[in-house]
């Protein structure tokens, strides 16, 4: 007599155990409840993006290297289509939910209150936490060592009120108009630091591991998102399919081949 | 300036501050119109979450990863919960409405995903979801004195197999969406995960809380964190093999299910801070997903009907035939279908995981709300008929439900607590210890209490400790009226008198150092060689039971009509 009390309980109950082990098993195909995608151009995921090259994430021969490059590809993938076609649309307009006439941007973009009034924002698909990056030489261990360095900033960034406000530097900021120029005022040695998300601080210092390095993180901040115009009705799959990524492992794997670990910069405690 | 250091509350705080607001509220508002707590935690994370205040953003990670840990707290204390006693009660029966209860609404969530044309994954999962229930009205039909009713014992039994099947399916399934390996590869891993984890559950993990709450379980606090541990290691065991952690939580509350009893203090502590703190943060982070413009849409109602009629459909057919294989009557049959309609803690795991994995989209987690609802409050309301149509039957105490121990001196004896905890542990049961002390005594002090807290405890006993004053004549009569026990543990071996309803064991310790006890009071055959086969022990010598009829009230003297009762 076993715990079920009938042998013939145990054998059912067994029975039915492998049943459903061998149904499950069969549930190998991908993709969400109901929802499906539809593409502007049929079997292809028209991808907008602002920078190009950018590094650690769209970077290399027709721009197919880097996390969002690969990004892209798994999503398109998972939504059944082909191939990928990448459209460079500036980076203001993607922020309000004006592709150009793609089906989604990946641009390193952060979704905002202000941002999502014109835009549709997928669920994020990388923690994005504030990141120190640096030129190479110099360090600083925590907010009083930050707070002497030299500082560039983005005049619509959404970090440079953080810098402003939380890092407060003794010496005013270089404001420059965007990324480029940041990163131009960082190379010629005018300022010493710049606040950028940690994704785009680790594919900056990846590519230029001579000139820059990441100093640290700080903490809160949010997520990088895919960005769709506004009432998409796409955002649906685009969100379950991202979590898919993230729950397979596609999103992590694709973060340490282009990005490095988030893990292992370290946190300078903003605020107390 | 003092102005200029003011600014608006931020962060953390801010989001926990809204949070308990909601956890406090949200319950009491709805309440007031007569609708479950439930239903005030989910529409309190909507309100907070980005489609209502936006006081917690849409990608804000903080009250999530709480709200992974409240379900966890939530499926152990499913498995810490269910009553295995009954389960080996009825086990036949249970095991018939269980496969039953499974197999019925999980085909019909598979006939719902296939019309729908959702992925194989998807459908399984759909299917899942339908097959597992939660006994939120069980204590209304045991309050009502049909705990004991064989059908409603079955629908209780019968949750651990439905629960469990339906999360070998959540494991199955989860597991080829997360894992890259080969398909057969992931399937044997994840058997190879199931037999570990029974195993563990079975054999390792009860013996080393038992022995952890042996050493440290007069310590509260001490003894609140082992079952966290050990909840907590269960959990990370189960994803080693690429199975979902709730699947590991609620293996090790089917563990710890005897060690932590439904009414003993650990379980007291267990549920505060799960009722407290983590479980309704888990249902409010599910409430941020609830989206207006998502669920009042035709196509989400749509869902939502057709979900309700597949997971309660489903369960009235295998509760409506399985009944009546089983020889249940109509009502009886009602009340196993108010046992096992209502769709609360795993399906809402089952549907939280189909989310994470983009199985399910925000359409599918609207509608599944709508269910979790619907069924909740129809199993409730017909709860309260089902109670009128059902014979009463008086409910037979189990054994070691709840084992009293009397003492007259400073702490129970070593023999008596022995005596206690083979008494309660078999069924699960928890105790109350009465300290008497005559009237010129002072009354012990917290450090001396504290002491014999630990002493109970380090006996592998969980009782709740009391001190009175008074004879233990006295003392025992007043005690079993006030905690109305299953058996009564003396340790005082001169006790001769008897208590009506209740058995008492008499214990004391030979001259030689042998535990020996005696039975006194009305105990049917079966409970009297019960308490026999639980106390006989190869190193008890001599054991001598006394019986003879309780008076027709109150105490009386007992003879000494001595009957031995061979060692096991």
């Amino acid at each position: 007599m076993t715990a079920w009390g009938q042998p013939t309980g145990w054998a059912v109950a067994l029975a039915a155990i492998a049943a459903g082990l061998t149904l499950s098993g069969c549930a190998v195909e991908q993709g969400a409840a109901g929802a499906k995608f539809v593409p502007r151009k049929p079997g292809v995921l028209i991808v907008a993006t602002s920078f190009l090259p950018a590094p650690g994430f769209w970077f290399g021969r027709g721009a197919k290297s880097g996390f969002e490059a690969g990004l892209a590809l798994a999503l398109a993938h998972k939504l059944g289509l082909e191939r990928v076609r990448v459209v460079q649309v500036p980076f203001a307009k993607v922020t309000h939910g004006r592709l150009d006439g793609a089906d989604l941007g990946l641009s390193q973009v952060t979704p905002t209150s202000e941002r999502e009034r014109t835009a549709s924002f997928s669920t994020p698909y990388l923690i994005a936490p504030p990141g120190v990056l640096g030129r190479r030489g110099v360090e600083a261990i925590d907010l009083k060592g930050l707070r002497s360095l030299h500082w560039v900033v983005g005049r619509v960034s959404t970090l440079t009120p953080i810098v402003r406000n939380v890092v407060q530097p003794t010496s005013p900021p270089v404001v420059v108009e965007d990324r480029s120029s940041e990163l131009e005022v960082l190379r010629s040695g005018r300022a010493d630091a710049l606040l950028v998300d940690l994704p785009v601080a680790l594919g900056l210092a990846r590519a230029e591991p001579g000139r820059f390095h990441v100093l640290g993180q700080l903490n809160g901040g949010e997520g990088l998102a895919a960005v769709l115009p506004k009432g998409s009705p796409n955002l649906d799959i685009v969100d379950s399919s991202i979590r898919a990524l993230t729950a397979n492992g596609t999103i992590s794997s694709l973060s340490s081949k282009w990005l490095g670990s988030q893990a292992d910069v370290p946190l300078i405690l903003s605020s107390p | 300036m003092l102005v200029a250091s003011i600014q608006a509350p931020s962060g953390a705080v801010l989001e926990f501050l809204v949070l308990f607001a909601v956890i406090l509220f949200g319950p009491l508002v709805v309440s007031r119109l007569g609708l479950p707590g439930l239903i005030g935690l989910l529409l309190g994370g909507f309100a907070i979450g980005p489609h209502g205040l936006d006081l917690i953003k849409a990608g804000d990670q903080t009250v999530p990863a709480l709200g992974q840990l409240g379900l966890l707290y939530l499926m152990f204390i499913a498995g810490l919960e269910l009553d295995l006693h009954v389960l080996r009660k009825q086990r036949s029966a249970a095991v018939v409405l269980g496969l039953a209860a499974f197999a019925v609404p999980f085909s019909a969530g598979l006939v719902i995903g296939w019309a729908l044309g959702w992925s194989v994954a998807a459908t399984i999962l759909l299917g899942a979801l339908f097959s597992s229930h939660t006994l939120i009205v069980y204590p209304t039909l045991r309050d009502a004195g049909l705990g004991g009713n064989p059908a409603v014992a079955s629908a209780v039994g019968a949750t651990v197999l439905t629960d469990t099947l339906a999360l070998i399916v959540l494991a199955v399934v989860a597991g080829t969406q997360t894992a890259s390996a080969d398909i057969t590869v992931v399937i044997v891993e994840i058997a190879v995960g199931f037999v570990v984890l029974a195993g563990v559950g079975l054999l390792l993990l009860p013996r080393l809380v038992d022995r952890a709450l042996r050493m440290w379980g007069g310590d509260r606090v001490a003894r609140y964190v082992v079952v966290i541990v050990a909840l907590l290691a269960m959990a990370a065991l189960a994803e080693v093999f690429g199975i979902e952690p709730i699947i590991g939580a609620f293996f090790a509350g089917l563990a710890l299910n005897r060690l932590v009893p439904n009414e003993g203090q650990s379980m007291d502590r267990v549920e505060f801070f799960g009722s407290a703190v983590f479980v309704p943060v888990f249902v409010v982070s599910i409430g941020l997903l609830l989206d207006p413009s998502v669920m009042f849409t035709t196509e989400t109602l749509e869902l939502a009907g057709l979900i309700c009629l597949g997971a309660l459909g489903g369960k009235a057919i295998a509760c409506w035939f399985a009944g009546a294989a089983l020889g249940f009557d109509p009502p009886e049959r009602g009340a196993m279908y108010v046992l096992t309609a209502p769709q609360a803690a795993a399906t809402l795991a089952v549907t939280l995981i189909g989310f994470e994995l983009g199985l399910f989209d925000t359409s599918v987690v609207n509608a599944v709300l709508v269910l979790i609802l619907v069924s909740i409050s129809v199993a409730a309301v017909l709860a309260q008929r089902v109670v009128t149509w059902m014979p009463r039957g008086a409910a037979h105490k189990v054994l070691g439900e709840k084992v009293l121990v009397a003492t007259m001196a400073e702490r129970p004896s070593d023999t008596a607590m022995r005596a206690a905890t083979r008494l309660a542990r078999p069924d699960g049961g928890h105790g109350e210890v009465v300290i008497t002390r005559t009237a010129g005594e002072p009354r012990p002090e917290a450090t001396a209490l504290r002491s014999v807290e630990r002493h109970i405890f380090g006996h592998g006993f969980d009782g709740r400790l009391t001190t009175t004053v008074g004879p233990l004549a006295e003392a025992v009569p007043w005690a079993v009226t006030e905690t109305e026990p299953s058996v009564v543990v003396i340790d005082d071996a001169d006790f001769d008198i008897l208590v009506p309803g209740v058995p008492l064991v008499v214990v004391r310790v030979t001259d030689s150092g042998e535990d020996t006890f005696r039975v006194v009071g009305s105990i049917d055959a079966e409970d009297g060689r019960e308490i026999a086969r639980r106390l006989g022990d190869p190193r008890t010598a001599r054991n001598r039971m006394r019986r003879r009829d309780p008076p027709e009230n109150g105490a009386s003297r007992s003879t000494d009509t001595a009957q031995s009762i061979a060692p096991r």
